[in-house]
């Protein structure tokens, strides 16, 4: 009972608000930051996958499969370790990633390969019929992608989209491992100081869960009005 | 090539060591996660007074990172349960937790998503709620939920690599020790990533032939 109520005793936590809370933006600037990769590489190689010509749909199948099967903390300490040193070598330079590069770049890799498929089965949901019916008009085919394919196919594929973007919420709490000071990163340097890890930790879990939680009721709750005015 | 001989040849029964302990923490995290989802669903669909709990512990499963889960589990837990004493059972019962949620979510939609009129089928036939969910729902529901159980294995087996944060001798520990101790991540971390992509890649890809194989036999119609 005693050790319950310290781990609920919430005055610890406060105590060091403005760092959490510093740390906490670290998580929002690296989630929006690696929010942008996965979009512009998911879509970008979304087209590479759906393309006629032979050699960019194998890239972008490549692609895809390389970064949905790949362990999003092995993809961080690769990027963060290896890559500056192969960079290095290739470029005849020393080269150093600052973290949060590393941690930015790993994450949109990880879920942009996600984010591939998204796109693919949005863009696959289009009816052929409305891409037959541009041509017939005369429409250009790049036209045909951003005013007819697209705006469907992102209508059709929206909720998941947004789930993702919680999952890579979620995912944004790894970068404490190579030292980006997030909201956890902070949470371990101040138990190492204070050595009273029971608050600590609980408080960290519980506000990240209200954040996530928060974020993917609100998502459920969006995706079910879509879903009712047939929108999705 | 140098290096990929003495360091990676040489070390190979590290990995391997490595790779035992990742297999077995799987294993057991991902039985464990089974038996805890299935009972959460079970509470939250049936066990009327207990449903807020059953909901609230799903949620916090589902919304809670993984990392998190298992800083909390190997340091809060022993002195607020007593309980785990050791890092591997930290390792697998902070996986088993976080999949838990998931696989509680999957095993509602699935029973729920039996069709209605095979309950009242049963129950005008006279069969008993226990025999009704053995016999009608289990099997239709496992075959709806069989994709999504295989990918939240995937999933499990993707997060385990960071069981190695707590000093559980897993591939990835391996992997990590030895460039700490040789300095040469380019061959080592290339190696381990190759490693986990190519077991990631093989079982999603055994899980989706196996997953055709049932909707072919039993003309899979609902997921």
């Amino acid at each position: 009972m005693e050790s319950f109520k310290e781990a609920v005793d919430i005055s610890l936590f406060w105590e060091y608000r403005s760092l959490l809370l510093g740390g906490l933006a670290f998580n929002f600037y690296t989630w929006i930051s690696a929010l942008v990769l996965v979009h512009v590489m998911g879509f970008s190689m979304c087209m590479m996958r759906l393309s006629r010509v032979g050699a960019c749909r194998a890239v972008g199948t490549a692609y895809a499969e390389l970064f949905r099967n790949t362990p999003e903390y092995i993809l961080l300490t690769w990027v963060h370790f290896v890559l500056p040193l192969l960079l290095s070598v290739l470029l005849q330079t020393r080269l150093n990633f600052p973290p949060f590069l590393s941690a930015v770049l790993a994450l949109g890799l990880a879920y942009s390969g996600y984010m591939v498929e998204t796109y693919r089965s949005g863009i696959q949901a289009v009816p052929k019929g409305h891409i037959e019916a541009g041509r017939a008009l005369g429409m250009s085919s790049i036209d045909i992608t951003f005013r007819i394919v697209l705006p469907q196919a992102i209508r059709n594929v929206l909720p998941e989209m947004l789930n993702q973007m919680v999952s890579l919420f979620k995912a944004t709490t790894l970068v404490s491992l190579i030292a980006v000071p997030d909201l956890l990163y902070n949470v371990v340097i101040v138990t190492q100081e204070e050595m009273r890890p029971l608050p600590l930790y609980t408080w960290a879990a519980i506000v990240y869960c209200v954040i996530i939680f928060t974020a993917s009721t609100l998502v459920r709750w969006l995706t079910e009005r879509w879903r009712s005015r047939g929108w999705a | 090539m140098d290096v990929w001989r003495s360091i990676i040849l040489k070390n190979l029964n590290l990995f391997a060591e490595g790779l035992w302990v990742t297999t077995q923490i799987c294993v057991i995290a991902f039985c464990v996660a089974c038996a805890l989802g299935l009972g959460a669903c079970l509470v939250r669909l049936y066990v009327r007074p207990l449903r807020l709990p059953a909901t609230i512990y799903i949620e916090f499963c589902r919304n809670t990172p993984i990392y998190v889960q298992l800083l909390w589990v190997n340091y809060v837990w022993p002195d607020l349960f007593g309980w785990p004493q050791s890092f591997f059972a930290a390792g697998w019962m902070a996986l088993a937790l976080q999949s838990s949620g998931y696989l509680a979510e999957t095993f509602r939609a699935g029973i729920e998503g039996v069709d209605r009129g095979h309950l009242q089928a049963a129950h005008s036939l006279g069969m008993s709620p226990f025999l009704t969910f053995r016999s009608i729902i289990l099997p239709q529901a496992l075959l709806n939920m069989a994709p999504s159980i295989m990918n939240q294995f995937l999933v499990l087996v993707k997060s385990s690599t960071l069981v190695s944060v707590i000093a559980v001798p897993d591939l990835m520990y391996q992997a990590m020790r030895l460039t700490a101790i040789w300095f040469q991540p380019i061959e080592i971390l290339s190696f381990t990533a190759f490693l986990y992509i190519l077991i990631v890649f093989c079982l999603s890809h055994a899980f989706k032939l196996y997953a055709d194989r049932l909707r072919g036999r039993y003309g899979l119609a609902m997921a």
